[in-house]
């Protein structure tokens, strides 16, 4: 019974941890999501809905922050891991299609070459991307071989 | 270490782009008053003084701008570019760009713009590296007018008044405006045909017309009194500094 008492205690005292660090982590990507929508508010001046499409990726994002911190220890922390990195790619290419960004208000057109800066961010995304399957390869790994012994 | 080396790239990577975009609001561009000229060579000089101050935190890379003017068929007349490889971060810098018509090319193209007033289309393009790696480019299309210099060019009745026994002296009244951006000088020549390839006789006249003043003047000619005709033709040359034209057919009569 007081052992039963014991292993609540530490479960709870586990879940509270992960959650204490999901929000911390959660509100770290939001706080630097915030600073940066200051300087880039004048953007959505020129490009309207810019920062809706941020604003929708750092929802997305922080959510699979904070599912994949709750989940840590799991096999569904790779699998939230892996989403993020797949969601980051996607949301990239859908957002920046060919890397030119164009705009046309009133008689002019203005045109924004992001072709190095996606390349860039893909390479970082994939990188990210491969990490997450090798976690999981390799926590599963582990799993087996503590199965095993 | 992985992480923190992708988080690491990340965050240098956001800042970066960030940082960049974000410095563009401290870079002033500037287009003085555009100055109508001409060349030492009797050529259309268009000055624009352009004006970068780039207070922003990079330096700015491959500032470019290019000047197209074309017909209203989309045929280029010109095109002209002005290129400044670098602007350093803290830097003004003032340059002017140059666009040049040459009006013989021009008229050689289509003497409807001698004649005829009409709008040149420009498509103006700016193009600069923010940061020196992020290309960002801006256009735009506008028509200016165009003046011809020798608008409504017309000749007028011939007035005949003896000469001699065989010659007759014709005068012929020639009137214009000029609409170009400079003030014209040259020579008119014409001469007169009864039909084609019989010739009745040529005289010339020496024309100043200044910009948007109407001109109206002479031009003599000795015609064999034999030859007079009620029907032929003129063909009219012009001779200026900026350009050499003819021949322009007027039929008399």
């Amino acid at each position: 019974m007081a052992e039963d008492k014991r292993d609540f205690k530490k479960r709870l005292q586990k879940i509270t941890f992960k959650a204490l660090k999901a929000t911390i982590k959660g509100t770290f990507f939001y706080g630097i999501y915030f600073v940066l929508s200051i300087f880039l508010s004048p953007i959505s001046e020129i490009f309207p809905g810019f920062l809706q499409m941020i604003e929708t990726f750092v929802m997305v994002y922080i959510f699979f922050i904070i599912v994949g911190e709750l989940t840590s220890g799991t096999i569904f922390q790779h699998f939230f891991n892996t989403a993020k990195a797949l969601f980051l790619i996607l949301f990239l290419i859908f957002s920046l299609k060919t890397g030119l960004v164009g705009i046309t208000f009133q008689n002019v057109s203005l045109i924004v070459d992001l072709r190095l800066f996606l390349t860039v961010a893909i390479l970082l995304s994939l990188l990210g991307l491969a990490k997450s399957m090798l976690q999981a390869i390799n926590f599963l790994n582990q799993k087996a071989e503590h199965t095993r012994l | 270490m992985l992480s923190i080396a992708t988080t690491f790239f990340w965050l240098s990577l956001i800042l970066f782009f960030v940082s960049a975009v974000y410095s563009v609001k401290d870079v002033r561009l500037e287009f003085g008053e555009p100055q109508v000229d001409t060349t030492s060579d009797y050529k259309i000089l268009f000055s624009l003084p352009i004006t970068v101050d780039n207070k922003g935190y990079y330096s700015i890379g491959s500032f470019n701008v290019t000047t197209e003017i074309s017909n209203k068929e989309g045929f280029i007349i010109t095109r002209s570019s002005t290129f400044i490889s670098k602007i350093e971060q803290g830097t003004e810098m003032t340059t002017a760009h140059n666009v040049t018509i040459d009006i013989e090319a021009l008229s050689q193209d289509n003497q409807d713009y001698l004649f005829n007033d009409t709008e040149l289309e420009i498509h103006e393009i700016i193009g600069l590296k923010l940061a020196e790696v992020i290309p960002v480019q801006a256009s735009t299309n506008f028509s200016i007018p165009w003046g011809a210099p020798l608008y409504n060019f017309t000749l007028g009745k011939i007035d005949y008044s003896p000469y001699n026994r065989t010659y007759v002296r014709a005068v012929v009244s020639i009137s214009f405006e000029n609409h170009a951006f400079f003030d014209l000088t040259g020579n008119v020549q014409i001469s007169m045909y009864k039909s084609p390839n019989v010739f009745l006789g040529q005289g010339q006249t020496t024309v100043n017309a200044p910009q948007n003043v109407p001109y109206r003047g002479q031009i003599e000619l000795t015609v064999p009194i034999a030859e007079i005709s009620e029907n032929g033709y003129f063909e009219a040359y012009f001779s200026t500094p900026f350009f050499n034209f003819g021949p322009l057919v007027i039929p008399y009569g």
